[in-house]
């Protein structure tokens, strides 16, 4: 009779065992998708930002005509897409990227420096524009990278722990700062 | 914005991490920013108002050092009512793996997590085996800072992910503006050149300098040698040709004012470094007091000194091309001025305004993140998850 008790006590113990660590597991997942959507929002908001501050400069007549109109063209695609990622968003933000970096180009961040406080006004909201973007990604794709190693350990796929949240994946576009802004 | 940070070692001694620490919140404080800072201390101890102690540090041997903690269910208490009093809109822990108040605090805190990673020589094996433990805690951690490439490398080989690199500040005016004292200012027959650091430790590069000194005061006879940091100059000194150790001072340890106008004061600076540096800050406070500086062609100082376009370089542990730079550099004042001009406007890009600019960013980008999930529907399963609340 004590036998059988005792192996029934073993069992609920093992469950119990289980079943913490089930929990625990998915607070665990849970915390770390909340510190995803939190990196996700931070790095659509500094997209924002730095189209925005790129389109201020296309239209603030400091630099010339060509120049604006690439520049504004490829802010105004950013900021049409806010909130969408994807393959496509990467390709747009890359483009601001490159944009940027034909148009702010050493010279030009050079006389625009000379020109006085409203040029030296505009880069320095663009450079803290484009730091953000780059300490926004690094910290989003940090948090997917951990997302991801905690999602493929076989307690969660078994027990589906992650529900139907999507595999997250890493922002990848180029973010390097116009050589204009450096230093 | 309310500002918490937690600094794992004690600061009844001074420290590397306990000065970052320091300045960080001192720098923040000005700016008019809400700070407190959680460290060990002993009671005896004075303390700047900001900093709470978190109770007496133990000695404890740990990664192949002693370093003096805080742990035990008392501090961690302690901790936690820290955290709960000061409702903190970022915490920023340094050292997050450390057996101390960062890993306590890193356990407990609930909010929104900066960590920045100092060391670059953690052993491979304290981290298989510690990493465990901490590994899910670790994932609360919203942003990591690294203060050098070498310590970035650790995080990225051992932790996985990555790390900003934000270098240490150094306050640039604070050290542009020591006086100079007569008692170290050179005079035509008697130039002046400093050495700084733990002089017993070879990696410091002391002996380096010792042999090159042959060789210089064949050329400069009245050359004075002015040694600055803690050590026995018996014992340091020992095996030293007799002219050298007559043309050598030794200062003893020097207070953080006396160092300044030590820098300010010599003609050359010189780092005979051998390895193990990270980064170089020493370079930098130099460069700051507008010393001529003269150091080893170490990757890290290479990089402060602009690649040696602000300062002398010598190929390391090389004596005799350390003995012809330093005879160039004391033979031809108007190179030492330029250098010491050059490099005091270099310093500037190291100055704590800038590097505290970075790490606001950060701040700021975090907190964003932060307000943003919390606007974000949750279920009743996330709010059973998270202990009811929100």
């Amino acid at each position: 009779m004590s036998d059988v008790l005792s192996w029934v006590f073993a069992v609920l113990f093992v469950l119990v065992v289980i079943a913490w660590y089930l929990t625990y597991t998915a607070a665990r997942l849970d915390r770390l998708h909340v510190r995803l959507t939190g990196t996700l929002a931070a790095l659509d908001a500094q997209l924002v930002r730095r189209a925005e501050a790129s389109l201020e400069l296309a239209h603030s007549g400091l630099l010339d005509g060509a120049t604006s109109l690439i520049l504004a063209t490829a802010a105004a695609e950013s900021l049409e897409n806010p909130g969408e990622h994807g393959e496509i968003r990467e390709a747009v933000e890359n483009d601001l990227t490159e944009a940027l970096h034909v148009s702010v180009t050493e010279e030009v961040g050079e006389t625009l420096h000379e020109d006085g406080p409203l040029g030296v006004d505009h880069l320095a909201r663009l450079r803290s524009a484009c730091m953000r973007v780059q300490l926004a990604r690094r910290f989003h794709n940090d948090a997917v990278t951990d997302v991801r190693r905690v999602r493929r350990k076989w307690v969660v796929r078994l027990f589906r722990l992650a529900g139907h949240t999507p595999m997250p994946r890493t922002v990848e576009f180029d973010d390097e700062m116009p050589p204009g802004l450096v230093a | 914005m309310r500002i918490g940070i937690v600094c794992p070692y004690s600061f009844d001694v001074p420290g590397g991490v306990q000065f970052h620490v320091r300045d960080l919140a001192e720098h923040f404080i000005g700016e008019g920013e809400e700070v407190s800072v959680l460290a060990p201390a002993d009671s005896e101890t004075t303390l700047p108002g900001y900093v709470v102690s978190s109770g007496g540090a133990t000695p404890v041997r740990y990664n192949g050092s002693v370093a003096r903690l805080n742990f035990g269910p008392v501090t961690a208490a302690k901790v936690s009512r820290w955290l709960d009093h000061g409702r903190f809109d970022v915490l920023h822990i340094h050292e997050p793996m450390a057996p101390s108040v960062s890993v306590l605090a890193l356990m407990a805190a609930d909010g929104p997590i900066v960590a920045t990673f100092h060391t670059s020589m953690i052993r491979s094996r304290t981290m298989q085996t510690a990493y465990p433990i901490i590994r899910p805690a670790l994932e609360k951690v919203a942003a990591r800072i690294a203060v050098s490439e070498d310590a970035r490398r650790t995080v990225t080989t051992h932790i996985g992910g990555d790390a900003i690199v934000i270098p240490n500040g150094v306050y640039v005016d604070r050290f542009a503006a020591a006086p100079h004292r007569p008692e170290w200012t050179s005079t035509p027959e008697r130039p002046t050149i400093a050495f700084l650091g733990r002089m017993h430790e070879p990696r410091k590069g002391l002996p380096v300098l010792a042999a090159a000194l042959p060789a210089v005061l064949d050329e400069v006879p009245g050359l004075r040698l002015l040694v600055a940091g803690p050590g026995d100059p018996v014992e340091v000194t020992d095996g030293w040709p007799e002219r050298v150790r007559q043309a050598a001072e030794f200062l003893g340890s020097v207070s953080d004012e006396d160092k300044a106008s030590l820098l300010a004061s010599a003609d050359v600076y010189i780092a005979p470094n051998t390895g193990g540096e990270s980064f170089g800050i020493i370079l930098i406070e130099a460069m700051s007091a507008g010393a001529c500086v003269l150091a080893s062609d170490l990757p890290a100082f290479s990089r402060v000194l602009d690649g040696g376009a602000v300062g002398a370089m010598f190929r390391n542990e090389d004596p005799a091309h350390l003995a012809e730079q330093l005879i160039g550099l004391l033979k031809d004042p108007e190179r030492r001025r330029e250098l010491a001009t050059s490099g005091q406007a270099r310093a500037h890009l190291f100055d704590w305004s800038v590097v505290a600019d970075q790490i606001r960013a950060v701040y700021e980008t975090v907190v964003e993140g932060r307000l943003a999930a919390q606007t974000e529907p949750s279920t009743r399963w996330n709010r059973f998850l998270r202990g009811g609340a929100r």
